[in-house]
This record gives structure tokens, sequence and C-alpha cells, in this order.
């Protein structure tokens, strides 16, 4: 399926979305809020524990703050583009709903992916983005052309890792009845390491968060790089982390959906 | 006050039948308790005293107000409220011979009580895992203050879950404010850091609002600290009790007659 046909059905989805929400404006912005005002009381968190010491594991307030922002901004991405969608697929797997979309013309995750863009999230986006360059301002890092475009790159290809992390825990639906806990892990993961750079973690927990459940490079890979303490090493492990983790995602999910059991279409 | 005391019990028997949820709530408090640790041993690493604690006092801080803020179940309690005005199948609690705030508070009553003995096993755990010396004042006084702020704040908090599900009369889908108030209430009440590390204007602040006696204090006073406190939060909680007893009572019958039931 071309690139060009894809971003035409996003675009689709995103004008039928915006009919829907336009229903229940208090709620447009909801994601905003709820999100944003965790976020802030994240710096409100490390902003109180840097009153009482210099540095956290090597690192200043502001590589903090980046790193908080880049997350946030991470996760507003993930709000805006693909978290409603994927949140929706145990569902319709459970109710058999999965069945109109695997007999539609488009690509079926693709399709459950973008179908529920919510633009509501895209003001934290931007919040997140005045938090990155507030952050940076106060670093020592000469911030060049290339430093910019790589950050943005690895931003972009850890969106792809979240999304398969998403992708990959909502896919066991297909196998199990009751994934509600799977949920809730994946819940209790995030919000471990949305809190805490993956630099602070040793021993098991730094094999489990860098490599079985990679949660702990996400925001931790883009804050190094920009502040010039990534070693080439770091940025290949990362770059390949991604690449098997999205071949892993797009496998599971085809053996998933051999395994999908329709309910009598 | 029987129906109520029966209430409870039914509720607490009826957590039986979501035993692995709960263990499982349960167990994910470990990414609480691992937050924790892997942040403060960084943070004591270059230093032995931070705000007054040592390594082995904050991972006793975090280990009693997980305790206690696991205890406080309201905000299921506002989610159900709020679902069920927007499903049309709150008729069931207005029908009822009873005061419909006091069903609710029972209600949650009874789940809090049932999670206390599990909240208790993995306290103990958390401590077995983390090898931590818990720290607890043996002040039989400092004890009694302590359960008397934790029963008042358990109390505010299900009036604010309370307040916010009755909301749904007018605004239909109250999750926004649900989310907003959990993510702000766990920073106030002292659940992500000990407040001792704010700024004392701050402190100065926030000692008037409630939910600096809700899970901070508690804690505080286990470990044996701000035992001049615990007078002044339960005046301050009793006042806060008071008000949106009469806010929530307001509000309720404002809103009340916007409420459309189903099947009836």
């Amino acid at each position: 399926m071309s690139i060009k046909r894809n971003l035409k059905i996003m675009y689709m989805l995103m004008k039928m979305k915006l009919q829907r929400n336009m229903a229940y404006r208090l709620s447009f912005f909801g994601v905003c809020f709820a999100d944003g005002s965790l976020f802030l009381m994240q710096i409100l968190m490390f902003s109180a524990i840097y009153s009482q010491v210099g540095s956290i594991g090597g690192w200043n307030k502001h590589q903090m703050l980046f790193f908080i922002g880049t997350f946030s901004l991470l996760n507003a991405l993930n709000m805006a583009l693909y978290f409603f969608g994927v949140i929706s697929i145990p569902h319709k797997i459970k109710s058999g709903e999965l069945d109109l979309y695997v007999t539609k013309p488009v690509n079926t995750l693709f399709h459950l992916s973008f179908e529920n863009i919510d633009i509501g999230s895209v003001p934290l986006v931007f919040a997140s983005i005045g938090i990155v360059i507030y952050a940076a301002a106060g670093m020592d890092t000469r911030v060049t052309v290339l430093t910019v475009i790589g950050y943005i790159f690895l931003i972009l290809i850890m969106l792809v890792l979240y999304y398969d992390m998403e992708v990959i825990l909502r896919t066991f639906p297909f196998f199990v009845i009751q994934s509600a806990s799977i949920e809730r892990f994946e819940e209790g993961l995030l919000s471990l390491c949305m809190r805490i750079p993956g630099i602070l973690f040793k021993g098991a927990f730094k094999v489990l968060f860098y490599l079985v459940l990679p949660y702990g490079i996400m925001a931790t890979i883009p804050t190094q790089f920009f502040s010039g303490i990534l070693s080439p090493a770091g940025f290949i492990y990362s770059v390949a982390v991604v690449v098997v983790f999205t071949v892993f995602t797009i496998a599971f999910w085809k053996f998933g959906l051999k395994n999908y059991k329709s309910t009598g279409s | 006050m029987r129906k109520y005391i029966e209430t409870v019990k039914i509720l607490f028997k009826s957590q039986l039948a979501y035993r692995f949820d709960i263990i499982m709530n349960i167990v994910l408090t470990v990414s609480k308790m691992l937050l924790a640790y892997v942040l403060w041993s960084a943070v004591f690493e270059t230093q032995d005293i931070v705000a007054g604690f040592t390594l082995n006092s904050m991972m006793s801080y975090y280990i009693i107000s997980s305790f206690i803020a696991q205890l406080d179940q309201a905000t299921g309690t506002g989610w159900r409220i709020a679902e069920d005005i927007r499903n049309g199948r709150f008729s069931k609690y207005i029908i009822k011979p009873m005061d419909i705030f006091g069903y609710f508070t029972a209600h949650t009553a009874g789940v809090s009580l049932f999670l206390l003995i599990f909240n208790l096993l993995a306290a103990i755990l958390w401590v077995l895992i983390f090898g931590v010396e818990l720290i607890m004042t043996n002040d039989v006084l400092m004890i009694l203050q302590t359960v008397v702020l934790i029963l008042l704040g358990l109390l505010f908090m299900v009036q604010l879950s309370y307040f916010i599900g009755i909301l749904a009369f007018k605004v239909l889908d109250v999750t926004v404010f649900m989310l907003v108030k959990d993510n702000i209430a766990e920073f106030v009440k002292g659940s992500l850091i000990p407040l001792t590390l704010l700024s004392p204007a701050i402190i100065g602040v926030m000692k008037l609002f409630p939910f600096y006696y809700v899970t901070y204090l508690p804690t505080m006073l286990l470990l044996g600290r701000n035992g001049d406190e615990a007078l002044q939060g339960i005046v301050i909680l009793v006042l806060w009790i008071v008000l949106f007893r009469f806010i929530n009572s307001f509000t309720f019958k404002r809103l009340r007659h916007r409420y459309d039931g189903v099947g009836i």
C-alpha cells in the first residue's frame, strides 16, 4: 500500500473522528488537561528533589527537565496519533467487531490504529516542545542542526517503539480472554519509566527496561543524544531495538490475526 | 447505622469475587516502590541525608505512605457514580432507604477494609524485598492520632470523589476531572515525594488544604515526626469535611433533577 494512500486514509479517519469529538466539547481537550497535569506534577517533583541535591545519576536539573519534556512529547504524539485506536483492539477482538475491519480493503492494523486520532492532544505536543526548548536553553550542550535532526530522528523511532509495545500487549487478547491485567501491567511500567530516566536502572532492571521491555530507553536515549553523552554504540543499539521490536510486532500481529475466532460472520 | 454496617459487610464479602484483580493491584504497587528505590538510591549516592531522611527512612516513608494511599479507594466510587448516572442506573441508589452519600461511604469502607489485609501483606513484602529496617514510632498517642487522621482523610477523599461523580448529572463525562484530581492529589498528598522537600512557603499554603493531612502527615506521624501538627490536622480535616458535606448536598439537590433514569 502506498504512503500517499495511507496518508489519505489517515486524513479521512481524522476528519471523521473530529466530527464525532465535536459532540463532546469538554472532553475534546480532556487528554491534554489530564496528561498535562501528570507531567506538571513530575516537573514539580524533580524541582523539589533538585532543591536538595545537585545531580541525580550524573544528570543535572535541566537534563532531567529535558527528559520529562521528551517523554511528555512522546506521550502526546502517542495520544494524538494512535493510542485511542490501539487501546480499542482488545474490545474489538473479544466482541467480534474486528470482523468489520478484516473485511475492509485497508490494512487492518493500520485502520484500527489510526481511526481514533485525537486532535485534543495536540496542544500537549506544543507544551512538551516548549519544555524541551526551555530545558535545552539551560543545558551546556552546543546545539547544531545535526543535533536537532538526530533528536527528531530518535523521537520518531521511539514513537514507533512506543507503538510496537502497545500493539504487542494488545495482541494477546487473540490468545487469552482476560487482558485487563496486561494493560494494568503496562500502565505500571510506563508510569515508572516516564518518571525516572533509564540511566538510573542497574543490573537486572537495566536488562529488563533496556532489552526485554524497552520503556527505559524511549526518552532516555534522545535526551542522552541531545546532551552529547550518547555513544555511537548506544545510538546503533537503540535503532536495532526498534527494528527488532517492529519486525516482531508485525509478525506477532499477523500470527494473532490468524488465530482470530470470528463471531459468526 | 445497621444498614450501613451491612453495606460494609456485603462489599467486604463481594471483594472476594475479585481476588485476582485485588492481588494484581497490590503487586503493581511494586512500580511505586521500585520508583522510590531506584530514584532515591541514586540521590543518596552523593549524600547521606536529604531533608532529614536517610535512604532507610526514605524507603520507610514510601512503604508506609503507599500502604495508606492504597486504602483510599474513593476514586473507584467516583467512577461508579458517574458511570451509573451516565447510563441511567443511578435510580437504584435513589430508591434505597438510605442516605446516598452514606451508602457510598459504606461502600468504599467495605472495599478499603478488605484491602487493609492485603496492603499489610504487601507492606511486609516490600520491607523484605527492599531490605528496609522499617522505622515506626511506638508512641501510642501518635498512633491513635494517625488512625483518626487516616479515617478523616479517607472520608474527605470519598466526599471529593462523590462530588466529582455527581457532576456527571451536568457534564456527563467526568473523566477529565477525575484524572486531573488523581494526578494532582498524588503529589499534594505526598505520595510522590515527602512534602518536606518543598519550600516552607509552599508547605504553609498546603497546610490550609486537606490533602496534606490525608497521607503525608499520617506517614510522618508513624515515622515519629511532626507530632505537633496532629491536632491542627484533625481540626482542618473536620472543617473541610463539614464544608464538603454542605457543598455535596447543595450540588446534589441542584443537579439531580437533570437525571434521566432508564427503565423507570
